[in-house]
């Protein structure tokens, strides 16, 4: 295998350089030396009802305080970045790339409804049911590397979907992009935005919940253990390269589902979509609402997008810098993201 | 023929220098430098920006751009990279990520997105007989420094004690402290050494390529490609790797256009599948 | 699960609630609210800032501000109001601004909008709104093909025009025998097909048609077999743009072909593109100009004024941008309302000339502005007298010549 200068996310065990700083850094909390006795992880998440339940509340008034077609924007990348967190925060595998799953499960959800007029959920399953196939030989690839060299295969086999995407141009529109991607329903209107929020939703939640019920699971356990010293969990008997490869599978799928609603909320697919720059922003997103709370994931897509339209009206034109010193701020000083940060402040010492 | 491939060698000049530099950086840090494509604009801007507002030439900006964008990469090292070198690779990575936007961002503002003009210069102007064929002059002295560098990294990595201890470093970098082997204070100057190999191929580039923010941002994924090709631990790897890129994309431009774009996406797929190391890389027991 | 169980029971109430959701407000008596909003939606931050960014919206305020001056009293309303988005060049940005314009802002107009597929995204927002888009920037033949619609108008250059100019009028001028290099992607395609079709009308032959990466710094490949081509051509015909034309330029120059007697034709040139290369880079390159600031006493005067204002001299897209918004003025002045039926009639096959289109008409069956263009050619730099004075024009190229027949794939909605 190809070594990695530390392991990945958190402090490891196995560097003999143990330096208690960095094995004490808050990604996702594994405290490998503190004096406070360790609470097991799946208590640690913000599962209480109550906290469900206020984003719940959140998630359904969102269209009255926002804009509806930015508010679905934001369900949307949400739902992105938590499936990008599952992988980052819980199997400690960055992918730079899955714009991938996104884009192409946009495309496959848009051609189906054009072609096949079929209600939009049936396309937009149809679009994660070809994120998740297209994870099968990415993943198989690049679970053999781990850390850093992971993000850059991932992020090199996105730019092969990109080319691709872009030369079958019959097909996908090329750089026009594909256009006129119906939203039907059994006959039903949707073209009130406000409305088809309240209709989307609930796939939206649906990969929600699917990604909580992964992370609280023995399948999600081994995921962390895999995390937190691939070595010992190998050593235990797990094929972590098969547990990797079906993590990675699942995150894209539940991101191809993401893609496939935003196909259809937008009525159209475009090359932005599986660009590296989307890729970026889902990792931006995640890391600015803390690697590994799963939540935070929504937490930074909210101010992302919302970002993001702001600056667009503001007439603000120097969009990088304000995306980029995001980065380098919450890397350097804010590192458990703004959930992380919060958690931390509400819980009990 | 042979011309296209002396063009496929050229190209892959600069594709060989971002990526010796990238692997340099990471054998000594640990670092994936996303930024390495945003120093490369630096440098040609750089030179672009010296000759515009202070008429200092090409020869000078030479010299000059790599060893001031060598100095701002040790501020950088020391002032923000080296805070989050004891920690996962992957905080540098975002950390040089986000100041590779910054950088495009901020010279986007300067100058606008369209690209500068650099001529080129003077004394390099003509063609040079190659034996077989003519070729521009200017070319072959982008091929000539690029070798000449390459070489003189190698002969300072295979025979000086810095050398020495760069690749023990990075081959084995426990092993290296415990032998109690400072390695800490060679990783600023190597870093700053890996910085201006980037900014000198960015000045090379100014007179035969569009000088505008935007020309290292798709740049940097190929250089990723490439390192992955030649095995992210080794350093000759990197360099070959990108100079046999650069060779079998001129060759494929000319017998399969279409394909070629993705022709190194394409290689490096196959690289994993069938050394999942790297051409050159070192298959290394888990620490 | 009783998250889930508790989120469709909420969703469901919630469906019912919001069926009762409003739509926008219609636009009621003569002038909706009460007064006309243009909306510029351009790229201000990505690659098209410097061409046609906020330089576009200072044109848009000139031409109220002029049009306010030239009707005085008698305009149907001085309540105008200028407002501007940035969509970064993403189509999904500009399919929500689109929408959020034409809702929350009672924008009555959208106006520029480059890249094609922004472009297209927001001509589908504009007809399901109802509400008029006209467009500048992009170059999309599809705008007035298979995607127009009654709403949409397709306002100063397409690839068709572009192509057509500079491949008969220079195969007619004697290169004969052509080599063709475009960028991999839509647009490249588009050019090269329709050069492919002009040069093959004037009587000329396509020796070889390569397609190159895109984007891409290395030309060196497709620029060397140019001389080894049997027949030599006499001409390549390049469809980058950009940054990748700069490329392509600058290396066609080091390996001398011009020296070789192999000329360079250009499909899409912008003015700042030969401001970054450099006049003596490009010199003798002919293209297709949509517009020219230094091209005529009218003109010149109005770029004078827009440097006033801008700073700089004017491209086509600024240019054109006023005119757009100086016709849509107009023609909401003639209908007496800004509702989008009557104004489209009044624009529908209106015949005009102004500072940027000369002898311009907007097709009713496919709402495309059809004008002349010029056949120019990029000085040396020895014959330039003043900052941004590139070019010279040859000839001009009528109207009818100049833009493509209606299309059959248009029925307009």
């Amino acid at each position: 295998m190809t070594k990695p200068l530390a392991s990945p996310i958190v402090g490891s065990v196995a560097s003999p350089v143990a330096d208690p700083a960095a094995a004490n850094d808050p990604a996702a909390g594994t405290p490998a030396a503190g004096p406070a006795p360790r609470r097991p992880i799946v208590a640690r998440l913000s599962t209480r009802p109550p906290m469900l339940a206020a984003g719940l509340a959140v998630a359904l008034a969102l269209p009255w305080l926002i804009y509806p077609p930015v508010a679905m924007d934001i369900a949307c990348w949400a739902l992105f970045a938590v499936s990008l967190d599952l992988l980052l925060g819980f199997t400690g595998l960055l992918s730079f790339g899955h714009a991938a799953f996104w884009g192409t499960s946009a495309y496959v959800t848009g051609l189906v409804a054009v072609h096949a007029g079929v209600p939009f959920p049936v396309a937009v399953l149809g679009g994660t049911a070809a994120a998740a196939l297209l994870a099968v030989p990415i993943g198989y690839l690049s679970v053999r590397l781990r850390g850093i060299y992971f993000a850059m295969v991932t992020l090199a086999f996105a730019q092969l979907v990109y080319f691709v995407v872009n030369q079958w141009r019959d097909v996908t529109g090329g750089e026009n992009g594909l256009q006129g991607v119906p939203r039907e329903l059994f006959g039903l209107d949707l073209s009130d935005p406000f409305f088809f929020y309240y209709v989307a939703l609930p796939f939206v939640l649906a990969g929600l919940a699917v990604a909580w019920r992964i992370v609280h699971s023995p399948f999600g356990r081994v995921l962390v253990s895999i995390r937190d010293n691939t070595a010992r969990a190998q050593a235990l008997g797990y094929p972590t390269e098969r547990y990797k490869l079906l993590a990675f599978v699942l995150s894209a799928a539940l991101s191809g589902l993401a893609g496939g609603l935003f196909a259809i909320s937008h009525g159209f697919a475009s090359l932005q979509d599986v660009y590296w720059t989307t890729s970026g922003q889902v990792v931006m997103m995640v890391v600015l609402g803390g690697i590994g709370t799963l939540w935070g994931g929504a937490v930074g897509a909210g101010l992302v997008v919302a970002l993001d339209d702001y600056l667009s009206t503001a007439g603000f034109q120097e969009v990088g810098i304000v995306t980029g010193g995001i980065f380098v701020v919450v890397v350097l000083v804010f590192r458990r993201g703004i959930w992380g940060t919060a958690r931390q402040l509400v819980a009990p010492r | 023929m042979l011309e296209q491939a002396f063009n496929g060698l050229v190209g892959g000049a600069f594709l060989a220098l971002l990526a010796l530099g990238l692997a340099v950086i990471f054998g000594m840090l640990g670092v994936v430098n996303f930024a390495h494509g945003a120093f490369y604009m630096l440098g040609a801007f750089g030179a672009y920006v010296l000759l515009d507002s202070y008429g200092v030439s090409f020869w000078v900006a030479l010299v000059a751009v790599p060893l001031a964008l060598g100095v701002a990469g040790v501020v950088l090292e020391r002032l923000f990279v080296r805070r989050l070198t004891p920690l996962d690779p992957l905080y540098n990575f975002l950390f040089t990520f986000g100041l590779a936007l910054i950088l495009q961002d901020v010279v986007k503002r300067q100058y606008g997105v369209q690209s500068q003009p650099y001529p080129r210069p003077a004394g390099l102007d003509g063609s040079v007989n190659l034996g077989l064929f003519d070729y521009p002059a200017y070319q072959v002295f982008v091929l000539a420094v690029s070798l000449a560098v390459c070489a003189a990294v190698w002969v300072v990595l295979a025979r000086t004690r810095l050398g020495m201890i760069v690749r023990a470093a990075t081959e084995r970098p426990e092993l290296t402290r415990a032998l109690g082997i400072d390695v800490g204070r060679w990783v600023t100057p190597v870093f700053g050494f890996g910085i201006a190999l980037a900014g000198l191929a960015g000045v090379l580039a100014a007179p035969m390529r569009a000088v505008n923010p935007l020309m290292g941002g798709d740049l940097i994924v190929t250089v990723f490609a490439v390192v992955v090709i030649g095995g992210l631990g080794s350093i000759f790897g990197s360099v070959a790797a990108g100079f046999g890129i650069g060779l079998v994309s001129a060759l494929g431009n000319l017998y399969v256009p279409a394909l070629s774009q993705t022709l190194v996406f394409i290689l490096m797929a196959a690289v994993l599948l069938w050394r999942p190391a790297g051409l050159f890389g070192r298959e290394d027991a888990p620490a | 699960m009783e998250v889930l169980g508790k989120a469709v029971a909420l969703t469901a109430t919630c469906a019912l609630l919001a069926a009762c959701g409003g739509g926008p407000g219609g636009g009621g008596g003569k002038i909706s609210d009460d007064k006309i909003v243009l909306a510029v939606l351009n790229d201000q931050s990505g690659v098209y800032a410097d061409l046609s960014g906020k330089s576009s919206v200072t044109a848009v305020e000139m031409a109220v501000a002029d049009w306010k001056a030239r009707l005085g009293d008698d305009a149907v309303t001085t309540d105008i109001e200028v407002v501007s988005v940035d969509h970064q060049n993403k189509p999904d940005i500009a399919n929500s601004k689109a929408q959020e314009l034409y809702d929350r802002q009672r924008a009555d107009v959208i106006l520029d909008v480059p890249t094609s597929s922004a472009a297209l995204a927001v001509a589908n927002v504009a007809k399901s709104k109802k509400k008029i888009f006209m467009d500048v920037g992009a170059a999309t033949t599809a705008l007035e093909g298979e995607q127009c619609n009654k709403y949409t108008f397709h306002y100063g250059y397409n690839t068709y025009m572009l192509a057509n100019g500079t491949g008969a009028t220079v195969t007619r001028d004697g290169a004969k025998n052509w080599y063709l290099v475009y960028p991999d992607y839509a647009f490249g395609q588009d050019m090269e097909a329709s050069f492919t079709d002009a040069v093959k009308g004037a009587g000329g032959s396509i020796v070889r048609s390569d397609p190159a990466p895109f984007p891409n710094d290395n030309f060196s490949t497709f620029l060397l077999k140019a001389p080894g081509l049997s027949p030599k051509p006499q001409v390549i015909g390049t469809m980058q743009a950009g940054g990748d034309l700069v490329n392509l330029v600058k290396q066609y120059n080091e390996y001398k072909l011009r020296d070789k007697g192999i000329g360079l034709a250009v499909g899409l040139m912008f003015i700042t593109d030969i401001h970054s290369l450099g006049p003596d880079a490009l010199a003798g390159t002919k293209f297709t100009d949509a517009w020219y600031w230094n091209a005529t006493p009218e003109n010149r005067a109005w770029a004078d004024e827009f440097q006033a204002k801008a700073g700089k001299r004017p491209s086509f897209p600024n240019a054109a941008n006023y005119s757009a918004a100086t016709q849509y003025l107009d023609a909401v002045q003639r209908a007496g309302t800004d509702g989008s039926d009557a104004v489209v009639e009044e624009l529908e096959g209106h015949a005009f000339t102004d500072v940027f289109a000369k002898n311009g008409t907007i097709r009713p069956e496919d709402h495309l502005l059809t004008h002349d263009v010029s056949l120019a050619q990029v000085k040396p730099k020895s014959e330039v007298t003043e900052p941004w004075d590139y070019e010279k024009i040859l000839s001009t190229i009528p109207a009818a010549e100049a833009f493509q027949p209606v299309s059959p794939d248009c029925s307009m909605g």
